[in-house]
């Protein structure tokens, strides 16, 4: 009879103590993330929109957006383009940069130095920039690319540079590389042998999210894209750029299709670096 | 997978223990031999004049401060540090010119070096791997070390799933199974707990001893050099002090530096130590060490008989004393020098308290003539 009187002060004190800052939490959480979803929201809603002209709400919902830039040969052959212009530069990357990152780590320490600076420099000139500078070296002389899409994928190699190396570098670190060499190569291992089946597997979730987040950045890539090939290569952001004078729900189609992908792409790279800091924390 | 283990673990029985016990005496001819050996970083000698022969099956400790050369020397000797000079032979083999995986040479290292993307059979399994022996006799060949270092239920777990004293084993076992010539031990208990080093020094002599596994084990603990080797090499600026036994380099170092590593020997120059022996001593310096220094109080001898030849009594008077668990070492300032005199720890009642006027006494027959 006595006991159930007690019971609900403590439920009450909790509610007191967690309401306003769960509040304050939840209502800048929700500010922020409807002020960075909303512009989506609405192409994503235009892209789906059979005719969304005068009226508040649009007319009615259709797929055939879609459908009809998912057949448009045009769209698909820049796809095309831009998947193999940005798995050439990671490509090109991965088997420059590891080795370079491995070699600073052990042996060259003081090629570290030099790498930072290096990793530095395409932050330190703007696009438009260095483009000039590129169109300039590669348009006439012995190696003609512009143009071409090898002219892309250095290109995109040097902005991928900063980034993979950083993350290579990273990981290598969170490893004691040399000591694992040496213990491999005593072991009977061949230096070759060695850095395949005991570095390699140790900095695999770094290097997997070094090229996820990459790609994704190097597909959204538009300067380089126009002011290096622009028609002659037409990439996906090219493509984009060309279709800004056709139907505004073909190009939001464009841009969610586009979206869609990066996400994917972005949120797989998270994943595994989640993955990662929970295997190192066991 | 994990069939096929069980399986392997079923069949494998005690004579593969024994198989792999007389394997390297069936090898040949094991022992390890220095030549002339000098390395040098820029201008600066890190080792010079490494000159040794060890012996099959001998268990070889490196003494020496942190910073004398002895973990490079072991380096230079693996393969992993390049020699400016000398030549390095494995019975009749010289290996000085061979990479890292040609010499024949296993390793253990301080920090374990074990493979983090590996289970601990894999650990193991990874030198036999590259030698390509079969699946069967591979899993075979791991389950007989894993036996042997005691960690067999650990078997499919990862290095960061085990405590240091296992990741050690583990380290040990993998340099083990390719049954290497002669094994290297970078200081491999220093980065463990006083119990597991213990324990683990014990299991590392037994299973030298048993497998007659030429050894070089480098460490700066004076104990467990003298506990596990048979003999102990005393380094010192790069250089080999003394070869010795245990008992032989404890009681007789050949010079200061030697006598200064070892013990908590007194060194006295011939000045000093002429009014304790009663005569100039023939060399510049000599050493005592605090065990053969004798007490008396109050005209009675002080915590054990004197010994039949001592020199004159010399007054001083007790500075402090430190408990040593079973001995006492007192400090004693006399008019011309101070010494560091060790007696048992009989009972509490009998300690010497500070201020005390003592004599003391230096057993004549051994005091030790240094050479420099």
């Amino acid at each position: 009879m006595a006991n159930p009187a007690p019971v609900p002060l403590p439920a009450q004190s909790r509610r007191l103590s967690s309401l306003p800052t769960l509040n304050l939490y939840g209502v800048v959480l929700v500010a922020v993330f409807t002020s960075l979803a909303l512009p989506l929201l609405a192409t994503l809603g235009y892209a789906l929109a059979s005719r969304w002209g005068a009226t508040l709400m649009p007319d009615g919902l259709t797929l055939s957006w879609f459908i009809e830039l998912w057949t448009t040969p045009r769209f698909l052959a820049a796809a095309g383009r831009s998947l193999l212009v940005t798995i050439g530069a990671l490509v090109l990357s991965l088997v420059l940069i590891l080795p370079v990152a491995m070699l600073a780590q052990t042996r060259y320490p003081r090629l570290e130095h030099w790498m930072n600076t290096l990793t530095l420099m395409p932050f330190a000139v703007p696009p438009v920039v260095s483009s000039v500078g590129l169109l300039q070296l590669y348009a006439g002389g012995p190696i003609p690319l512009v143009g071409t899409p090898w002219i892309l994928i250095f290109t995109y190699f040097t902005i991928a540079l900063p980034f993979m190396y950083r993350t290579m570098t990273n990981s290598l670190r969170a490893v004691d590389v040399s000591e694992l060499m040496e213990a491999a190569q005593l072991l009977g291992a061949g230096p070759i042998k060695a850095f395949f089946l005991v570095i390699l597997p140790n900095i695999r979730a770094g290097v997997q999210i070094a090229i996820f987040l990459s790609f994704s950045f190097l597909v959204g890539e538009f300067v380089f894209a126009n002011m290096l090939v622009g028609t002659r290569f037409e990439t996906l952001q090219v493509y984009l750029n060309n279709m800004r004078g056709a139907s505004g729900h073909f190009t939001s189609a464009l841009v969610i299709t586009l979206f869609v992908m990066t996400l994917i792409l972005t949120w797989l790279g998270t994943r595994q670096a989640e993955h990662t800091v929970k295997e190192a924390a066991r | 997978m994990s069939h096929t283990v069980t399986a392997s673990i079923t069949a494998t029985t005690q004579p593969a223990v024994e198989r792999v016990q007389h394997q390297p005496n069936m090898a040949g001819d094991n022992a390890l031999r220095l030549a002339g050996l000098a390395k040098r970083f820029g201008t600066t000698s890190v080792f010079d004049d490494i000159d040794a022969d060890i012996g099959h099956g001998e268990f070889i400790t490196l003494l020496g401060p942190s910073g004398c050369g002895k973990s490079t020397l072991l380096r230079a000797i693996a393969g992993l540090t390049p020699l400016d000079q000398g030549s390095i032979h494995v019975g009749q083999d010289d290996i000085t010119e061979l990479p890292p995986q040609q010499r024949g040479i296993g390793m253990v290292f301080q920090h374990y070096a074990l493979f983090p993307n590996m289970r601990v059979v894999d650990n193991i399994g990874f030198g036999l791997r590259m030698q390509k022996v079969s699946r069967n006799e591979r899993e075979r060949r791991v389950d007989t070390v894993l036996r042997l270092v005691e960690l067999s239920d650990q078997a499919h777990k990862f290095p960061h799933q085990l405590s240091g004293g296992q990741r050690q084993r583990v380290a040990l076992a993998r340099a083990l199974v390719v049954e290497p010539r002669v094994l290297l031990m970078d200081e491999p208990l220093s980065a463990l707990d006083a119990r597991i080093r213990r324990h683990l020094r014990d299991q590392i002599r037994d299973i030298q001893k048993s497998l007659g596994l030429t050894t070089l084990f480098v460490t700066h603990d004076q104990e467990e050099a003298m506990l596990m080797s048979d003999r102990v090499f005393l380094m010192h600026q790069g250089r080999i002090l003394q070869q010795d036994r245990a008992e032989t380099l404890y009681t007789r170092p050949s010079g200061s530096a030697a006598a200064g590593f070892m013990g908590h020997y007194n060194l006295l120059d011939a000045v000093e130590a002429e009014p304790l022996l009663g005569f100039r001593p023939q060399s510049a310096r000599v050493a005592l060490r605090p065990e053969a220094l004798y007490l008396s109080l109050d005209g009675r001898p002080f915590g054990g008989d004197l010994p039949p030849r001592v020199g004159p009594a010399l007054s001083g008077v007790v500075r402090r004393h430190r408990l040593l668990g079973n001995i006492v070492r007192y400090e004693i300032v006399g008019s011309t020098l101070t010494l560091n005199i060790d007696t048992l720890n009989r009972s509490t009642r009998t300690l010497l308290v500070e201020g005390t006027q003592v004599n003391m006494y230096a057993d004549l027959d051994e005091v030790q003539e240094l050479s420099e």
